[in-house]
C-alpha cells in the first residue's frame, strides 16, 4: 500500500504536466498471450504516452490474454482487467493500476464546493452507506476522503449521528477517552470505556480532530451525507517520553461539562518518581489537587475532606477493598496492564455511588488483538511479567500480567531482631477480550493480589483481594448500547499464631460482594444524552472469626455473625446542550438498602447511650428477611457556561450515600482494620457537595487553567468511643459514635500540555473538620466542638514537572509541600504505675511540622527504531532529594520510667532507585 | 497491634528514622489531680496523690499534700487514711465485705472534692507460678494463674525486682574521720549489696476470650543478658490485680497511650476516662482508676549459676567507665615545690579537710617499710555499693 500513497504523491506532478500538454486521444492496439503485468504494461507504454503507476506484487498473479486494435486506452483496460477484480484510473497520461478499489482521480466531491451540480461518478467509489451488511471501514488515512451514510448528489439540510468505534491501530485496543473534536461547529465528544462515540453534525464535509491518550494526534475528513458509522485507527506514539498530560482533551478542561474530573494515562504515571521506582497510581493521585493523605506509606488517602473508606476503587468495574500491597508502600495495581485512571472528586456520574468523597477508576489495558507481545520489567524490590495477544486473531485476545517481589533479602538485611521476618505478595491479571460481531462484545476481568508477612515473632499476616467481572457490551443501534456485567469481588485477610500453644490463634475476617449493574446510554439527539440502569450488589461480610490453633490451645471460638446486605439502585441521567454555550447534566440516582438476616439486633432505648444497660430487646431474624430498609434519592447536578472560546465556568451538586464502613481506630487505614454494614442501629452516611470552578485554556489549548471551590457535608461519618475494640466486637454499635463534618476549599491548577517541558503545578487551600456532639454517644470529643480532621492539610502545594532533551531523554522533577496534619500533644506529665506518664491535649489541637518533599528522575528510552527484537528502557531516580526528614508523626512514649518526644520519619534519606522495563 | 510497629521499625530502619523531638514547651500547668492505689483487702492500702507537672518542667512529682481521704462502702461505712509520707495516704489493713462496693473520697486542701464510682470487691486467685524461660539474649519471666470459678478473667501484674550488685573495688579500710581504721568486713561491708526496682511498665493479661480462666506464660518483664541484674542472682516478687473489664479498659488505654504510641498503625491517643470525678467541677479531668480486693503475690529466685554464659556477658560494674583510684600518701612532695602534704587527711578524713571525701580501699605499703605511707581510695560510688542499694541480704536471698 505504501507503495501506491507514495506513487500518489509523485504522480501529481505528473498530472501538473499532463494538464499542461493538453494531448489528444489516442487510439493503441495490442496482441498478448498470457503476458505479465510487466510485459503488458511496457508494452502499452512503448505504444502510447501513458505511464502506468501500480504495486508490483498485487499484480504477480496475474495473466493478461488480450487482442485489440485501434480501440482508446479505456477499452483496451477494460477488456484487460474484465472479471479480474483489478481497477484502473486514468489521469491524462498517468494510469493507476489498483486491486478491489479503484483510486479516483478527479478531484473530490466538494473540494470546490459541497453543492456541486455535477452529477456523481459513475465508476466505484467506495459508498460508506448504513448498510447492515457491509462491515464498517476503518479510517486509517488522514487525507483521505470518508463518505458517510446513503449518498446524494446534493448535500441535504440538517444534521446526521456519526457513531464508531476508535481503536489502536496496533493492538486493535480500544482507546478510551479520545476526543473527536469538529472545529468548524465547535462541537465534540469523547470515545466512552468501549472507544465507542456518537456525534451529531450538519451533514456535509467535516474535518475531525481526534486526540486519544498516548496516540498520535490525527483527522479524518468525512462527508456527512446521513446517519453512518466510521471506525477510527489511531497510531500509537511510539516516544513515550513526550510529554507529561493529564488530560486527553485539550479542550475539554473548557468544554466538558464535569468538575473535578482527572484523567492520566499510565505512560505518565510511569514518569512520576516514586519510592522505589516502581509506577504507582495511587502515588499519582496523591500530586492532584484536593487529594490528600495522613503520609507516606499509607494506603489511603483524603479527597476533599472525605475519610480514606470514602474513595470507591474500581478495577475495570471490580470494587477493590484493600488497594496496597506491603502496608500501602505499593499500589496493588500493575503499571504493566493498568491503561489509565480516572479520578471524581465532584462531578460522580449517576452509575456510581455507594462511597461519599470519590470515585478512582482504574481501566487496564485490552491484549493486543494483532500480535504476541509482552513486556518485563525488573526493580529493586519487584519484578513484572506481561504477556499478551491474539486467541483469535482480530476478535478475541487476552493481556496477563504478573507481579512478585523478592524484598526478602532486604528483611535479612535488618539486625537480627528483624532478620527471620518474611514478607512476599503478588498479584496477577487476566483479562479477555471477545468481540461476538460488531454489535456484541464480551469483557472478562480477572484479579487476584496476595499479600503474606511473618515476623520475627510467630504471628502471620496475610490478606488477598479476589476480583472476577464479566461485561457485555451491546449496541442495540447507532444511538443506543447497553453494557450489562456480572462480578464478584472479595477481600479477606487472616492473623495466626502458634506460639504460645495455650493462646495459639486463627483469625479471618472476609467480605465477598456479588455485583450485578446494567448501563444503557441513549443518544437521544445532539441535544439529549440519557444514562441510565440498574446497580444491585449483594454484600456477605464475615467479621470475624477467631479459633483455636492446635489441640493444646484454649482460645475460645468466637465467631460475629456473619452480614448480609442488598444494596440497589436505580439511574437516570441527561445530559442536556441547551444552546452551544450552556450545557447541563442532571440526574438522580434512588438507592435502595436492605440489611438481611440471619442476625439478632438489638434494640437501645431512644435518646440514651447506646450502652449494655440501654438495651430493651433483642430481635432475632431468619435467613434472607430483610430486617430494615434505607431509602434515599442522589442528585447530581453539573453545568457549564461557555463565556468563549477558552474561557468556561461550571457548577455541580452532588448528594451521596454510603452504607459500608471502615472501621479503623488508627490514623491511617491498616490491613487489619474491618467493614461494618448499615444496620438498624448504623445509620448510613450521607454526604453533600457544592463545587463551582473556572476554566481556561491559553496559548492554543496548550495551557490549561482552573479554580475550583467547594463546600461539603458529611453526616454519620463514625468515630469511636475511647478504648473501642473493634474485631470481634459483638456490639460494635456500642462503640461507635456518629460524627459530622464539613470540608471547604480552594483548589488552584495550571497545566502545560505541550512542548519540551510540561506538567503542572496545583495549589490547594483545604479545611475538613469533624464534630461529635451526640449527646447520646456518652462522651464528648472536645468538648462538642469542631475540631481538624487527621487529613486537615489547610496549604497543599504541588509541583510536577518534565523536561524532554530529546525523544530517548527525559528528565522529571516532582515537588511537594504541605502543612503538617493534625495531632493530639501531651500536654502535662505525671507519676503512674512506676513511670512518668503523659496527658493529652483535645483531639488535634496541634500539628506536626509541615510536609516537604523533591523527586527526580532520568528517563531513558532504549533506541525508537518500530522493528526491533526488544524496545528496552530505563528509569533511575532519587525519590525524597533533598532528604528532609518529614515527620509522619510524633509520640511521647516512656523509656526507662522518662517521658521522651519522639519524631518518626518514614524515608528520611534520599531512596536512589534504578529500574529497567522490555518490552517484546 | 504491637506487631505493627515492629514491622514499620523495620521499613524505618532501612528508610526511615526516629529522632528526638520536643516540641515548643507547652507552657500552662494544669495542675490536675492523679489518683493511683487499690483499696486492699485484708492488707495495707496505699492511695498516692498528686498533681500533673508541665511537660518540660524539670519536677517530676507534684504530692498533693493534707487531703481528707476515706474509703466508704455503700452502706458508707468510712475510713480515713493519713498521710505517711508526701502525698501518699495509707490505711492498716481493714477485711473488705465481698458483698459490699467501695468507693474513695477525697477533699483536697483547695476545697475541691473528689469521688470514685463505686467498685465491686475483686480478690485476685493465686499466682500458680512465676516462670522464665531462657532466650538467646536475656530471660523472659511469665506469671501464671488459674481461677478455677472462672470469675476474674482481666489481670494486672506489677512487681518488685532485687538483684546482687558489687563495687567496683572492695575497700577493707575506713576512715572514722580522723584517722582510717580497718573495716569491719562483716557488719559493715560495703562491696556487696543488693538493689531494688519496681515496675515501670503497665502489665495486663485477660482470659476473656478463653473457655477457661487460665493465664498461661503472661509476659512479666525481660531481662536482657548483658544486664547487671544477672550477675550473681536475681529476685522477682510479682504481684497479681484482679480487675474489672472496665478496670482492664482503662489500663490498656493507659498503656496504649504512654507506652505503645509512635508507629504507623498506632491507635490515636485517646481519653483516658478514670472512675474518680470532681465533684465540685465535673468537668474537670481527673487521672486514675480506683480498684478493690486482695493482691497476691510470688516471689523467685534466679541464680547465675542456672543461666547460660551469654556472649558477652552481663556488664559486671555498670559505673567501671567512671571509676578509677588514687594514691594517698602521709607525705607527699608535690615535684619542685619542696613542700610536704597530707593527702590521707587532705582527701580522705572528712574531718581534717576533705572536703570531698573518697574512701578508702587498700593499704600502701612497700616491702621493707616499718609502717603504711599511705592508701589508696576512690570516689564513695565506686566502693560503697549502699549508695545504689542495701547491704543487708534479704531474708528470700537463699539458694
Amino acid at each position: 500500500m505504501r507503495k501506491i500513497y507514495l506513487l500518489g504523491f509523485c504522480c501529481l506532478f505528473f498530472l501538473q504536466m499532463a494538464l499542461a500538454q493538453q494531448s489528444a486521444v489516442k487510439l493503441i492496439s495490442a496482441n498478448l498471450q498470457q503476458a505479465t503485468i510487466a510485459q503488458f504494461v511496457s508494452d502499452i507504454e512503448s505504444k502510447s504516452s501513458y505511464h502506468f503507476f501500480y504495486d508490483v506484487t498485487q499484480f504477480d498473479s496475474l495473466k493478461i490474454t488480450l487482442q485489440v486494435v485501434d480501440k482508446p486506452i479505456e477499452t483496451v483496460l477494460d477488456m484487460a482487467f474484465k472479471n479480474t477484480g483489478f481497477n484502473y484510473s486514468i489521469a491524462d497520461n498517468a494510469v493507476f493500476l489498483t486491486k478491489g478499489r479503484a483510486l479516483r482521480a478527479d478531484l473530490a466531491v466538494g473540494y470546490t464546493t459541497i453543492t456541486s451540480a455535477q452529477p456523481a461518478q459513475t465508476n466505484t467509489v467506495v459508498d460508506y452507506t448504513d448498510d447492515k451488511d457491509k462491515k464498517v471501514p476503518d479510517a486509517t488515512t488522514e487525507n483521505k476522503l470518508y463518505e458517510i451514510g446513503t449518498r446524494t448528489n446534493s448535500i441535504k439540510e440538517g444534521k446526521a449521528l456519526l457513531s464508531g468505534y476508535i481503536r489502536n491501530i496496533k493492538s486493535g485496543e480500544a482507546v478510551v477517552g479520545a476526543s473527536i473534536y469538529v472545529a468548524s461547529t465547535k462541537t465534540g465528544v469523547a470515545s466512552d470505556a468501549f472507544g465507542y462515540f456518537t456525534l451529531s453534525l450538519p451533514r456535509g464535509r467535516h474535518t475531525l480532530n481526534i486526540r486519544g491518550l498516548g496516540m498520535k494526534d490525527t483527522r479524518r475528513q468525512i462527508i456527512l451525507y446521513s446517519d453512518g458509522k466510521l471506525n477510527i485507527e489511531l497510531q500509537e506514539q511510539v516516544n513515550s517520553l513526550k510529554e507529561v498530560k493529564i488530560s486527553a482533551d485539550k479542550v475539554a478542561n473548557v468544554r466538558s461539562v464535569e468538575l473535578g474530573v482527572t484523567r492520566m494515562d499510565i505512560k505518565n504515571i510511569k514518569q512520576i518518581p516514586t519510592a522505589f521506582g516502581e509506577a504507582d497510581v495511587l502515588k499519582v493521585v496523591l500530586t492532584l489537587p484536593g487529594v490528600t493523605s495522613v503520609g507516606e506509606a499509607t494506603t489511603g488517602f483524603n479527597v476533599r475532606g472525605g475519610a480514606a473508606d470514602e474513595n470507591l476503587i474500581l478495577l475495570d468495574g471490580s470494587t477493590i477493598y484493600n488497594p496496597a500491597h506491603f502496608f500501602g508502600f505499593f499500589a496493588a495495581f500493575n503499571p504493566d496492564i493498568v491503561k489509565d485512571i480516572e479520578l471524581y472528586k465532584s462531578s460522580i456520574p449517576e452509575k456510581f455511588g455507594g462511597r461519599l468523597s470519590s470515585v478512582l477508576d482504574i481501566t487496564n489495558r485490552e491484549g493486543n488483538k494483532k500480535i504476541f507481545t509482552g513486556s518485563a520489567g525488573i526493580g529493586l524490590l519487584t519484578s513484572r511479567l506481561n504477556v499478551e495477544g491474539p486467541i483469535i486473531k482480530n476478535k478475541t485476545s487476552f493481556i496477563f500480567g504478573g507481579r512478585t517481589t523478592y524484598s526478602d533479602w532486604l528483611l535479612h538485611l535488618l539486625p537480627e531482631a528483624y532478620k527471620h521476618s518474611s514478607a512476599s505478595f503478588y498479584d496477577l491479571n487476566l483479562d479477555i477480550t471477545h468481540q461476538i460481531n460488531d454489535k456484541n462484545n464480551l469483557y472478562l476481568s480477572s484479579y487476584l493480589s496476595k499479600d503474606k508477612f511473618k515476623l520475627n515473632s510467630d504471628t502471620a499476616y496475610s490478606y488477598s483481594n479476589k476480583s472476577l467481572i464479566l461485561k457485555w457490551k451491546h449496541n442495540f443501534n447507532n444511538k443506543l448500547y447497553s453494557v450489562i456485567s456480572g462480578g464478584t469481588d472479595n477481600y479477606q485477610y487472616d492473623i495466626n499464631s502458634t506460639d504460645n500453644p495455650i493462646n495459639a490463634f486463627d483469625l479471618a475476617f472476609h467480605i465477598n460482594q456479588s455485583t450485578f449493574k446494567t448501563d444503557f446510554t441513549y443518544y437521544v439527539s445532539n441535544k439529549h444524552t440519557l444514562s441510565f440502569g440498574v446497580n444491585s450488589i449483594l454484600y456477605h461480610i464475615d467479621p470475624g472469626t477467631f479459633e483455636p490453633d492446635g489441640v493444646k490451645s484454649l482460645v475460645l471460638p468466637q465467631v460475629v455473625a456473619r452480614e448480609q446486605a442488598l444494596e440497589s439502585a436505580i439511574y437516570l441521567g441527561d445530559k442536556y446542550d441547551i444552546t452551544p454555550e450552556l450545557t447541563i447534566s442532571a440526574g438522580i440516582r434512588y438507592n435502595i438498602y436492605n440489611y438481611l438476616g440471619a442476625q439478632t439486633i438489638d434494640r437501645y432505648a431512644p435518646n440514651l447511650p447506646r450502652q449494655p444497660v440501654n438495651v430493651l430487646d433483642s430481635t432475632s431474624y431468619a435467613g434472607g428477611k430483610v430486617i430494615n430498609t434505607y431509602a434515599a434519592p442522589d442528585f447530581r447536578i453539573s453545568a457549564r457556561y461557555i463565556l468563549n472560546d477558552n474561557l468556561s465556568v461550571k457548577a455541580g451538586y452532588n448528594t451521596l450515600h454510603q452504607y459500608i464502613h471502615l472501621l479503623s481506630n488508627s490514623t491511617s487505614i491498616s490491613p487489619t482494620d474491618i467493614y461494618k454494614l448499615s444496620d438498624p442501629n448504623i445509620k448510613p452516611e450521607h454526604g453533600d457537595q457544592i463545587s463551582l470552578g473556572f476554566f481556561k485554556n491559553a496559548a492554543a489549548n496548550t495551557i490549561e487553567m482552573s479554580v475550583e471551590v467547594y463546600y461539603k457535608r458529611l453526616r454519620d461519618y463514625l468515630d469511636y468511643r475511647s478504648g473501642a475494640v473493634l474485631l470481634l466486637n459483638q456490639h460494635i454499635e456500642q462503640d461507635v459514635i456518629n460524627t459530622q463534618g464539613k470540608a471547604y476549599g480552594a483548589e488552584f491548577l495550571i497545566k502545560k500540555t505541550a512542548g519540551k517541558l510540561n506538567g503542572w503545578i496545583s495549589y490547594t487551600y483545604s479545611r475538613t473538620f469533624l464534630r461529635q456532639d451526640d449527646p447520646n454517644a456518652g462522651e464528648f470529643i472536645n468538648e462538642g466542638k469542631y475540631y481538624p480532621a487527621n487529613y486537615d492539610k489547610p496549604n497543599s502545594f504541588n509541583f510536577t514537572g518534565n523536561y524532554r532533551f530529546t525523544h530517548r531523554y527525559s528528565v522529571s522533577l516532582d515537588i511537594a509541600y504541605s502543612t503538617g496534619r493534625p495531632i493530639t500533644l501531651p500536654i502535662a506529665k505525671y507519676d503512674y504505675a512506676g513511670s512518668e506518664r503523659v496527658f493529652y491535649s483535645d483531639r488535634n489541637a496541634y500539628r506536626i511540622p509541615d510536609y516537604f518533599r523533591s523527586d527526580f528522575s532520568i528517563n531513558i528510552e532504549g533506541n525508537h527504531r518500530v522493528h526491533q527484537l526488544t524496545h528496552n528502557s530505563w528509569s533511575i531516580g532519587v525519590y525524597n532529594l533533598t532528604g528532609r526528614q518529614n515527620a509522619y508523626s510524633t509520640f511521647f512514649t516512656e523509656q526507662s520510667g522518662v517521658i521522651s518526644g519522639y519524631k518518626l520519619s518514614i524515608f528520611a534519606s534520599p531512596i536512589p532507585y534504578i529500574n529497567y522495563n522490555i518490552r517484546f | 497491634m504491637k506487631t505493627w510497629s515492629v514491622i514499620i521499625w523495620m521499613i524505618i530502619l532501612f528508610a526511615g528514622c526516629r529522632k528526638v523531638y520536643n516540641p515548643a514547651p507547652i507552657k500552662t500547668n494544669y495542675n490536675y489531680l492523679v489518683v493511683e492505689g487499690t483499696i486492699n483487702n485484708g492488707d495495707t492500702t496505699f492511695i498516692n496523690l498528686s498533681r500533673t507537672v508541665t511537660l518540660s518542667g524539670q519536677t517530676r512529682l507534684s504530692p498533693e499534700l493534707n487531703a481528707a481521704v476515706t474509703v466508704e462502702n455503700d452502706q458508707s461505712t468510712g475510713y480515713t487514711l493519713t498521710e505517711t509520707k508526701k502525698g501518699i495516704y495509707f490505711l492498716a489493713g481493714v477485711t473488705l465485705d465481698v458483698n459490699r462496693k467501695y468507693r474513695l473520697r477525697i477533699k483536697t486542701i483547695n476545697n475541691q472534692e473528689y469521688l470514685s464510682d463505686f467498685v465491686a470487691v475483686t480478690n485476685s486467685p493465686p499466682i500458680d507460678s512465676i516462670s522464665y524461660a531462657i532466650e538467646s539474649n536475656g530471660i523472659q519471666v511469665y506469671a501464671n494463674t488459674h481461677d478455677p470459678k472462672n470469675n476474674t478473667r482481666y489481670y494486672r501484674w506489677a512487681y518488685n525486682e532485687t538483684w546482687q550488685i558489687h563495687s567496683i573495688f572492695d575497700s577493707f579500710f575506713k576512715s572514722n574521720g580522723d584517722t582510717v581504721l580497718f573495716r569491719d568486713l562483716v557488719n559493715d561491708d560495703i562491696y556487696t549489696c543488693w538493689q531494688t526496682d519496681t515496675s515501670s511498665t503497665i502489665i495486663l493479661g485477660s482470659s476473656a476470650k478463653l473457655t477457661n480462666d487460665v493465664i498461661y506464660q503472661n509476659p512479666v518483664t525481660f531481662v536482657p543478658s548483658t544486664s547487671v541484674k544477672l550477675v550473681t542472682g536475681y529476685s522477682i516478687l510479682v504481684k497479681q490485680y484482679a480487675i474489672t473489664g472496665d478496670a482492664y479498659t482503662f489500663w490498656g488505654n493507659l498503656k496504649k497511650n504512654t507506652e505503645q504510641l509512635g508507629s504507623v498503625f498506632d491507635a490515636l491517643p485517646t481519653q483516658i476516662n478514670g472512675n474518680i470525678h470532681c465533684i465540685s467541677n465535673p468537668s474537670l479531668p481527673v487521672i486514675g482508676y480506683i480498684n478493690a480486693g486482695s493482691v497476691t503475690t510470688k516471689r523467685i529466685l534466679i541464680h547465675n549459676r542456672n543461666l547460660p554464659a551469654w556472649l558477652p556477658p552481663p556488664i559486671l560494674y555498670d559505673l567501671s567507665d567512671s571509676c578509677g583510684y588514687v594514691a594517698c600518701l602521709y607525705k607527699y612532695v608535690a615535684p619542685g615545690s619542696g613542700i610536704t602534704v597530707n593527702q590521707v587527711d587532705q582527701l580522705i578524713n572528712y574531718n581534717k579537710g576533705a572536703k570531698y571525701p573518697l574512701i578508702p580501699i587498700d593499704v600502701i605499703k612497700p616491702p621493707g617499710a616499718p609502717a603504711p605511707i599511705g592508701y589508696t581510695a576512690a570516689f564513695p560510688i565506686c566502693v560503697d555499693c549502699t549508695l545504689r542499694g542495701t547491704n543487708k541480704m534479704p531474708p528470700y536471698w537463699k539458694y
